[in-house]
Protein backbone atom coordinates (compact mmCIF):
# COMPACT_ATOMS: atom_id res chain seq x y z
CA UNK A 1 0.00 0.00 0.00
CA UNK A 2 1.42 3.40 -1.05
CA UNK A 3 1.15 6.52 1.10
CA UNK A 4 1.62 10.03 -0.32
CA UNK A 5 -0.15 13.39 -0.75
CA UNK A 6 -2.43 11.99 -3.44
CA UNK A 7 -3.55 9.00 -1.35
CA UNK A 8 -4.16 11.48 1.48
CA UNK A 9 -6.35 13.77 -0.68
CA UNK A 10 -4.12 16.76 -0.01
CA UNK A 11 -3.47 19.27 -2.77
CA UNK A 12 -0.96 22.07 -3.11
CA UNK A 13 -0.55 24.38 -6.08
CA UNK A 14 2.56 23.43 -8.05
CA UNK A 15 3.98 26.97 -8.06
CA UNK A 16 3.57 27.21 -4.29
CA UNK A 17 5.20 23.81 -3.85
CA UNK A 18 8.07 24.75 -6.14
CA UNK A 19 8.75 27.90 -4.11
CA UNK A 20 8.78 25.86 -0.88
CA UNK A 21 11.07 23.17 -2.32
CA UNK A 22 13.78 25.71 -3.22
CA UNK A 23 17.17 24.63 -1.87
CA UNK A 24 19.80 26.76 -0.20
CA UNK A 25 22.95 26.10 1.82
CA UNK A 26 22.38 29.09 4.08
CA UNK A 27 19.69 27.82 6.50
CA UNK A 28 21.44 24.47 6.89
CA UNK A 29 24.80 26.14 7.57
CA UNK A 30 23.21 28.49 10.12
CA UNK A 31 21.56 25.53 11.87
CA UNK A 32 24.75 23.46 11.72
CA UNK A 33 26.88 26.34 13.01
CA UNK A 34 24.41 27.10 15.81
CA UNK A 35 24.27 23.45 16.82
CA UNK A 36 28.05 23.03 16.84
CA UNK A 37 28.46 26.31 18.74
CA UNK A 38 25.91 25.25 21.35
CA UNK A 39 27.58 21.82 21.61
CA UNK A 40 31.01 23.41 22.09
CA UNK A 41 29.66 25.68 24.85
CA UNK A 42 27.89 22.82 26.66
CA UNK A 43 30.88 20.49 26.14
CA UNK A 44 33.09 23.05 27.91
CA UNK A 45 30.66 23.10 30.84
CA UNK A 46 30.63 19.28 30.95
CA UNK A 47 34.44 19.01 30.95
CA UNK A 48 34.76 21.75 33.60
CA UNK A 49 32.24 19.98 35.83
CA UNK A 50 33.78 16.49 35.66
CA UNK A 51 34.06 15.16 39.23
CA UNK A 52 31.43 17.53 40.66
CA UNK A 53 27.65 17.23 41.05
CA UNK A 54 27.28 19.89 38.37
CA UNK A 55 28.18 17.21 35.90
CA UNK A 56 24.73 15.60 36.20
CA UNK A 57 22.66 18.54 34.86
CA UNK A 58 25.32 19.68 32.38
CA UNK A 59 25.71 16.19 30.94
CA UNK A 60 21.95 15.70 30.69
CA UNK A 61 21.50 19.00 28.87
CA UNK A 62 24.47 18.29 26.61
CA UNK A 63 23.10 14.81 25.83
CA UNK A 64 19.76 16.17 24.62
CA UNK A 65 21.47 18.84 22.55
CA UNK A 66 23.80 16.19 21.14
CA UNK A 67 21.40 13.35 20.31
CA UNK A 68 18.22 15.02 19.03
CA UNK A 69 19.85 17.20 16.32
CA UNK A 70 22.22 14.34 15.34
CA UNK A 71 19.13 12.28 14.53
CA UNK A 72 17.23 15.18 12.95
CA UNK A 73 20.12 16.35 10.77
CA UNK A 74 20.91 12.80 9.66
CA UNK A 75 17.24 12.42 8.70
CA UNK A 76 17.22 15.72 6.78
CA UNK A 77 20.40 14.76 4.94
CA UNK A 78 18.95 11.31 4.12
CA UNK A 79 16.35 13.25 2.13
CA UNK A 80 19.07 15.38 0.55
CA UNK A 81 17.26 18.53 1.67
CA UNK A 82 19.60 19.92 4.35
CA UNK A 83 21.92 21.68 1.90
CA UNK A 84 21.82 22.62 -1.76
CA UNK A 85 25.46 21.57 -2.24
CA UNK A 86 25.41 17.82 -2.62
CA UNK A 87 28.86 16.98 -1.20
CA UNK A 88 28.09 19.07 1.90
CA UNK A 89 24.80 17.23 2.36
CA UNK A 90 26.50 13.85 2.00
CA UNK A 91 29.43 14.73 4.30
CA UNK A 92 27.07 15.87 7.06
CA UNK A 93 24.90 12.82 6.38
CA UNK A 94 27.85 10.49 7.06
CA UNK A 95 28.93 12.33 10.19
CA UNK A 96 25.46 12.54 11.75
CA UNK A 97 24.56 8.96 10.78
CA UNK A 98 27.72 7.78 12.56
CA UNK A 99 26.59 9.72 15.64
CA UNK A 100 23.06 8.33 15.28
CA UNK A 101 24.52 4.80 14.96
CA UNK A 102 23.29 3.72 11.51
CA UNK A 103 25.08 3.11 8.22
CA UNK A 104 24.03 5.93 5.86
CA UNK A 105 22.94 3.92 2.80
CA UNK A 106 20.81 1.60 4.91
CA UNK A 107 19.36 4.67 6.62
CA UNK A 108 18.40 6.13 3.24
CA UNK A 109 16.76 2.95 1.92
CA UNK A 110 14.92 2.02 5.12
CA UNK A 111 13.66 5.59 5.39
CA UNK A 112 12.48 5.50 1.77
CA UNK A 113 10.35 2.45 2.68
CA UNK A 114 8.98 4.39 5.66
CA UNK A 115 7.82 7.14 3.30
CA UNK A 116 6.40 4.82 0.65
CA UNK A 117 4.50 2.69 3.14
CA UNK A 118 4.04 4.93 6.17
CA UNK A 119 2.88 2.95 9.22
CA UNK A 120 1.93 -0.11 7.11
CA UNK A 121 2.80 -3.29 9.02
CA UNK A 122 5.23 -5.54 7.19
CA UNK A 123 6.08 -2.86 4.61
CA UNK A 124 7.33 0.12 6.63
CA UNK A 125 10.85 -0.79 7.79
CA UNK A 126 10.82 1.81 10.55
CA UNK A 127 7.89 0.65 12.66
CA UNK A 128 8.47 0.31 16.44
CA UNK A 129 10.13 -2.87 17.73
CA UNK A 130 7.52 -3.19 20.49
CA UNK A 131 4.02 -4.40 19.48
CA UNK A 132 1.53 -1.61 18.75
CA UNK A 133 -0.68 -0.23 20.15
CA UNK A 134 1.98 0.30 22.80
CA UNK A 135 1.58 -0.92 26.35
CA UNK A 136 3.62 0.68 29.15
CA UNK A 137 6.39 -1.92 28.79
CA UNK A 138 6.43 -1.27 25.02
CA UNK A 139 6.72 2.46 25.72
CA UNK A 140 9.71 1.82 28.01
CA UNK A 141 11.33 -0.40 25.37
CA UNK A 142 10.89 2.24 22.66
CA UNK A 143 12.07 5.15 24.83
CA UNK A 144 15.18 3.31 26.00
CA UNK A 145 15.81 2.29 22.39
CA UNK A 146 17.17 -1.12 23.38
CA UNK A 147 15.59 -2.80 20.35
CA UNK A 148 17.17 -0.21 18.07
CA UNK A 149 20.66 -0.59 19.59
CA UNK A 150 20.49 -4.40 19.23
CA UNK A 151 19.10 -4.15 15.70
CA UNK A 152 21.76 -1.69 14.52
CA UNK A 153 24.61 -3.59 16.19
CA UNK A 154 23.44 -6.80 14.55
CA UNK A 155 23.33 -5.04 11.20
CA UNK A 156 26.81 -3.56 11.61
CA UNK A 157 28.11 -7.09 12.10
CA UNK A 158 26.03 -8.91 9.47
CA UNK A 159 26.28 -6.22 6.77
CA UNK A 160 30.05 -6.06 7.25
CA UNK A 161 30.09 -9.78 6.45
CA UNK A 162 27.77 -9.32 3.46
CA UNK A 163 24.78 -10.98 5.13
CA UNK A 164 21.50 -9.12 4.60
CA UNK A 165 18.07 -9.90 6.07
CA UNK A 166 14.97 -10.30 3.90
CA UNK A 167 13.70 -6.98 5.27
CA UNK A 168 16.83 -5.17 4.06
CA UNK A 169 16.73 -6.94 0.69
CA UNK A 170 13.07 -6.00 0.26
CA UNK A 171 13.87 -2.27 0.37
CA UNK A 172 17.36 -2.24 -1.19
CA UNK A 173 18.16 -2.92 -4.85
CA UNK A 174 20.48 -5.93 -5.18
CA UNK A 175 23.05 -3.80 -7.01
CA UNK A 176 23.39 -1.60 -3.90
CA UNK A 177 24.15 -4.39 -1.43
CA UNK A 178 27.94 -4.44 -2.11
CA UNK A 179 28.04 -0.68 -1.53
CA UNK A 180 26.07 -1.14 1.69
CA UNK A 181 28.60 -3.80 2.79
CA UNK A 182 31.55 -1.52 2.00
CA UNK A 183 29.93 1.46 3.78
CA UNK A 184 29.24 -0.67 6.85
CA UNK A 185 32.85 -1.85 6.93
CA UNK A 186 33.99 1.80 6.77
CA UNK A 187 31.64 2.71 9.66
CA UNK A 188 32.87 -0.20 11.79
CA UNK A 189 36.50 0.73 11.01
CA UNK A 190 35.80 4.35 12.07
CA UNK A 191 34.14 3.25 15.34
CA UNK A 192 36.88 0.74 16.20
CA UNK A 193 39.70 3.00 15.03
CA UNK A 194 38.42 5.91 17.08
CA UNK A 195 38.00 3.68 20.15
CA UNK A 196 41.54 2.31 19.71
CA UNK A 197 43.08 5.79 19.33
CA UNK A 198 41.17 7.02 22.41
CA UNK A 199 42.41 4.09 24.49
CA UNK A 200 45.98 4.45 23.18
CA UNK A 201 46.16 8.15 24.08
CA UNK A 202 44.09 7.75 27.25
CA UNK A 203 41.44 10.19 26.00
CA UNK A 204 38.31 10.40 28.16
CA UNK A 205 36.57 13.18 26.26
CA UNK A 206 35.05 10.83 23.59
CA UNK A 207 33.39 8.96 26.44
CA UNK A 208 32.00 12.11 28.08
CA UNK A 209 31.15 13.97 24.88
CA UNK A 210 30.04 11.24 22.43
CA UNK A 211 29.36 7.78 23.90
CA UNK A 212 27.61 8.67 27.17
CA UNK A 213 25.62 11.56 25.60
CA UNK A 214 24.44 9.27 22.79
CA UNK A 215 23.15 6.77 25.38
CA UNK A 216 21.78 9.40 27.82
CA UNK A 217 20.30 11.50 25.01
CA UNK A 218 18.82 8.43 23.33
CA UNK A 219 15.57 8.46 25.33
CA UNK A 220 15.06 12.18 24.64
CA UNK A 221 15.67 11.56 20.93
CA UNK A 222 13.39 8.51 20.95
CA UNK A 223 10.65 10.54 22.64
CA UNK A 224 10.69 12.89 19.64
CA UNK A 225 10.74 10.00 17.16
CA UNK A 226 7.92 8.15 18.93
CA UNK A 227 5.60 11.18 18.67
CA UNK A 228 5.65 11.00 14.87
CA UNK A 229 3.14 8.14 14.50
CA UNK A 230 2.36 6.56 17.88
CA UNK A 231 -1.38 6.09 18.58
CA UNK A 232 -2.17 6.96 14.97
CA UNK A 233 -3.89 4.71 12.41
CA UNK A 234 -1.99 1.77 10.94
CA UNK A 235 -2.39 0.09 7.57
CA UNK A 236 -4.23 2.73 5.61
CA UNK A 237 -3.15 5.10 2.86
CA UNK A 238 -3.98 8.48 4.40
CA UNK A 239 -0.88 10.10 5.90
CA UNK A 240 -3.04 12.56 7.82
CA UNK A 241 -4.55 9.62 9.72
CA UNK A 242 -1.26 7.82 10.32
CA UNK A 243 0.95 10.76 11.30
CA UNK A 244 1.05 13.42 14.00
CA UNK A 245 2.17 17.04 13.93
CA UNK A 246 2.56 18.89 17.20
CA UNK A 247 3.25 22.42 18.35
CA UNK A 248 6.35 23.07 20.34
CA UNK A 249 8.57 25.92 21.46
CA UNK A 250 11.27 27.47 19.27
CA UNK A 251 14.12 25.65 21.02
CA UNK A 252 12.62 22.18 20.50
CA UNK A 253 11.84 23.14 16.90
CA UNK A 254 15.50 24.05 16.51
CA UNK A 255 16.70 20.75 18.05
CA UNK A 256 14.24 18.79 15.92
CA UNK A 257 14.78 20.68 12.65
CA UNK A 258 11.07 21.61 12.49
CA UNK A 259 10.06 17.93 12.21
CA UNK A 260 7.21 18.61 14.62
CA UNK A 261 5.47 19.50 11.30
CA UNK A 262 5.54 15.81 10.58
CA UNK A 263 2.35 15.34 8.56
CA UNK A 264 3.56 18.13 6.29
CA UNK A 265 6.97 16.46 5.93
CA UNK A 266 5.41 13.13 4.92
CA UNK A 267 3.10 14.79 2.41
CA UNK A 268 5.88 16.74 0.71
CA UNK A 269 9.28 15.27 1.69
CA UNK A 270 11.09 17.37 -0.92
CA UNK A 271 10.38 20.51 1.12
CA UNK A 272 13.47 21.29 3.27
CA UNK A 273 13.24 21.62 7.05
CA UNK A 274 13.48 25.43 7.03
CA UNK A 275 10.36 25.74 4.80
CA UNK A 276 8.17 23.36 6.84
CA UNK A 277 6.50 26.10 8.93
CA UNK A 278 5.51 27.86 5.69
CA UNK A 279 4.28 24.57 4.22
CA UNK A 280 2.21 24.06 7.36
CA UNK A 281 0.64 27.50 6.87
CA UNK A 282 -0.13 26.70 3.23
CA UNK A 283 -1.91 23.48 4.22
CA UNK A 284 -3.70 24.79 7.33
CA UNK A 285 -7.17 24.43 5.81
CA UNK A 286 -6.58 20.81 4.82
CA UNK A 287 -4.94 19.47 7.97
CA UNK A 288 -6.15 18.80 11.52
CA UNK A 289 -4.92 21.03 14.32
CA UNK A 290 -1.48 19.94 15.56
CA UNK A 291 -1.36 18.41 19.03
CA UNK A 292 -0.56 20.86 21.80
CA UNK A 293 3.06 20.73 22.86
CA UNK A 294 5.73 18.05 22.85
CA UNK A 295 5.69 17.44 26.61
CA UNK A 296 1.87 17.57 26.84
CA UNK A 297 1.47 15.15 23.95
CA UNK A 298 4.05 12.77 25.28
CA UNK A 299 2.61 12.85 28.80
CA UNK A 300 -0.78 11.96 27.31
CA UNK A 301 0.74 9.05 25.33
CA UNK A 302 2.40 7.77 28.49
CA UNK A 303 -0.90 7.89 30.40
CA UNK A 304 -2.64 6.03 27.55
CA UNK A 305 -0.05 3.22 27.63
CA UNK A 306 -0.37 2.88 31.41
CA UNK A 307 -4.20 2.79 31.25
CA UNK A 308 -4.01 0.25 28.42
CA UNK A 309 -1.63 -1.97 30.41
CA UNK A 310 -4.04 -1.92 33.34
CA UNK A 311 -6.96 -2.85 31.08
CA UNK A 312 -8.62 0.56 31.47
CA UNK A 313 -10.12 2.85 28.82
CA UNK A 314 -7.27 3.92 26.51
CA UNK A 315 -9.11 6.72 24.71
CA UNK A 316 -7.85 10.30 24.94
CA UNK A 317 -9.63 13.54 24.13
CA UNK A 318 -6.44 15.59 24.41
CA UNK A 319 -4.38 14.27 21.49
CA UNK A 320 -5.17 12.87 18.06
CA UNK A 321 -5.69 9.13 18.29
CA UNK A 322 -6.90 6.50 15.84
CA UNK A 323 -10.06 4.49 16.35
CA UNK A 324 -8.61 1.07 15.60
CA UNK A 325 -12.01 -0.57 15.17
CA UNK A 326 -13.01 1.54 12.17
CA UNK A 327 -12.12 0.20 8.72
CA UNK A 328 -10.44 3.44 7.65
CA UNK A 329 -8.61 3.88 10.95
CA UNK A 330 -10.34 7.20 11.52
CA UNK A 331 -9.03 9.54 14.18
CA UNK A 332 -10.80 11.55 16.84
CA UNK A 333 -10.23 14.83 14.93
CA UNK A 334 -13.96 15.44 14.57
CA UNK A 335 -14.58 14.79 18.23
CA UNK A 336 -11.85 17.25 19.15
CA UNK A 337 -12.92 20.01 16.73
CA UNK B 1 9.88 0.32 -33.15
CA UNK B 2 10.38 3.36 -35.37
CA UNK B 3 10.92 6.58 -33.51
CA UNK B 4 9.19 9.73 -34.59
CA UNK B 5 9.30 13.41 -33.72
CA UNK B 6 6.13 14.46 -31.90
CA UNK B 7 4.94 17.96 -31.01
CA UNK B 8 4.94 17.87 -27.18
CA UNK B 9 4.17 21.36 -25.92
CA UNK B 10 4.85 25.08 -26.30
CA UNK B 11 8.10 26.35 -24.80
CA UNK B 12 6.00 28.60 -22.55
CA UNK B 13 4.21 25.59 -21.09
CA UNK B 14 7.26 24.70 -18.99
CA UNK B 15 8.53 27.27 -16.48
CA UNK B 16 12.26 27.97 -16.19
CA UNK B 17 14.04 25.27 -14.12
CA UNK B 18 10.87 23.19 -14.07
CA UNK B 19 9.18 20.29 -15.82
CA UNK B 20 5.85 19.05 -17.05
CA UNK B 21 4.75 15.46 -17.59
CA UNK B 22 2.49 14.28 -20.39
CA UNK B 23 1.51 11.24 -22.45
CA UNK B 24 3.32 11.28 -25.75
CA UNK B 25 3.19 8.53 -28.36
CA UNK B 26 2.09 6.01 -25.76
CA UNK B 27 4.81 6.98 -23.29
CA UNK B 28 4.64 9.01 -20.08
CA UNK B 29 7.30 11.65 -20.63
CA UNK B 30 8.82 14.47 -18.57
CA UNK B 31 9.93 17.62 -20.42
CA UNK B 32 12.42 19.88 -18.65
CA UNK B 33 13.21 23.53 -19.23
CA UNK B 34 16.75 24.27 -18.03
CA UNK B 35 19.27 27.06 -18.74
CA UNK B 36 21.00 24.51 -21.01
CA UNK B 37 17.83 23.93 -23.05
CA UNK B 38 14.87 21.55 -23.18
CA UNK B 39 15.33 17.88 -22.33
CA UNK B 40 13.03 14.87 -22.06
CA UNK B 41 13.11 11.63 -20.06
CA UNK B 42 10.63 9.05 -18.84
CA UNK B 43 8.10 10.72 -16.55
CA UNK B 44 8.04 8.05 -13.82
CA UNK B 45 10.80 7.56 -11.26
CA UNK B 46 12.55 4.22 -11.86
CA UNK B 47 12.75 3.61 -8.10
CA UNK B 48 9.08 3.21 -7.15
CA UNK B 49 7.03 4.47 -10.09
CA UNK B 50 6.30 7.90 -8.65
CA UNK B 51 5.39 10.54 -11.28
CA UNK B 52 8.19 13.10 -11.47
CA UNK B 53 5.83 16.02 -12.20
CA UNK B 54 6.06 17.51 -8.69
CA UNK B 55 9.81 16.96 -8.51
CA UNK B 56 12.51 19.59 -8.18
CA UNK B 57 14.65 20.59 -11.19
CA UNK B 58 17.95 22.06 -10.08
CA UNK B 59 21.35 22.31 -11.76
CA UNK B 60 20.34 19.94 -14.58
CA UNK B 61 19.06 17.31 -12.15
CA UNK B 62 15.49 16.13 -11.49
CA UNK B 63 14.78 15.01 -7.96
CA UNK B 64 11.87 12.62 -7.37
CA UNK B 65 9.20 14.15 -5.10
CA UNK B 66 8.76 11.00 -3.00
CA UNK B 67 12.25 9.73 -2.07
CA UNK B 68 14.53 12.34 -3.63
CA UNK B 69 16.18 9.90 -6.03
CA UNK B 70 18.11 12.09 -8.51
CA UNK B 71 18.54 11.81 -12.29
CA UNK B 72 20.43 13.81 -14.89
CA UNK B 73 17.77 15.45 -17.09
CA UNK B 74 20.07 15.35 -20.14
CA UNK B 75 20.96 11.63 -20.03
CA UNK B 76 18.43 10.11 -17.60
CA UNK B 77 21.32 8.67 -15.59
CA UNK B 78 20.47 7.77 -11.98
CA UNK B 79 22.74 9.89 -9.78
CA UNK B 80 21.97 8.93 -6.20
CA UNK B 81 20.15 6.46 -3.96
CA UNK B 82 17.46 5.35 -3.79
CA UNK B 83 17.45 5.65 -7.60
CA UNK B 84 19.77 3.15 -9.30
CA UNK B 85 18.09 2.47 -12.66
CA UNK B 86 18.53 5.11 -15.36
CA UNK B 87 15.54 6.76 -17.01
CA UNK B 88 15.15 6.60 -20.80
CA UNK B 89 16.05 9.95 -22.29
CA UNK B 90 14.68 11.31 -25.53
CA UNK B 91 16.04 13.73 -28.13
CA UNK B 92 14.37 17.12 -28.20
CA UNK B 93 14.34 20.08 -30.55
CA UNK B 94 12.67 23.49 -30.41
CA UNK B 95 11.02 24.99 -33.50
CA UNK B 96 8.78 28.05 -33.68
CA UNK B 97 8.14 28.09 -29.95
CA UNK B 98 7.23 24.39 -29.83
CA UNK B 99 9.11 21.53 -28.17
CA UNK B 100 9.40 18.36 -30.24
CA UNK B 101 10.41 15.04 -28.71
CA UNK B 102 11.65 11.97 -30.56
CA UNK B 103 9.85 8.96 -29.06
Amino acid sequence: MITNAKTSNIHLDKKALKALMRRSDRPGLIYLGSWLGLLAFCATLVMLSVGTWWMVPTLLIYSGIFAVPAYALSHECAHGTAFRTRWLNEAVFWLTSLLYYEEPLHRRYSHASHHTHTWIEGEDNQMPFAPIPLTFSGWVEEILGLGLYCHQTKMFVSHSLGVFSDDVKRVTPESELPRMQRNTQICVAIYLGFAAISIWFGWLWPLWLIVIPRVLGGPIMNAFILMQHVEMAENQPNIVQSTRSFRTNWFFQFLYFNMNNHIEHHLYPTVPFHALPKLSEALTDQLPKPDAGFLNTHWEVLKITVRRSLGHDDRSDKIRQAFPDTPAGETNDTAMA
Amino acid sequence: MTQQWLDACATDDVDDEDLITLDLGGRFVAIYNTPQGFFATDGMCSHEDEPLGDGLVMDGVIECPLHQGRFCVRTGKALSAPAVTDLCSYETRVENGRVFVKV
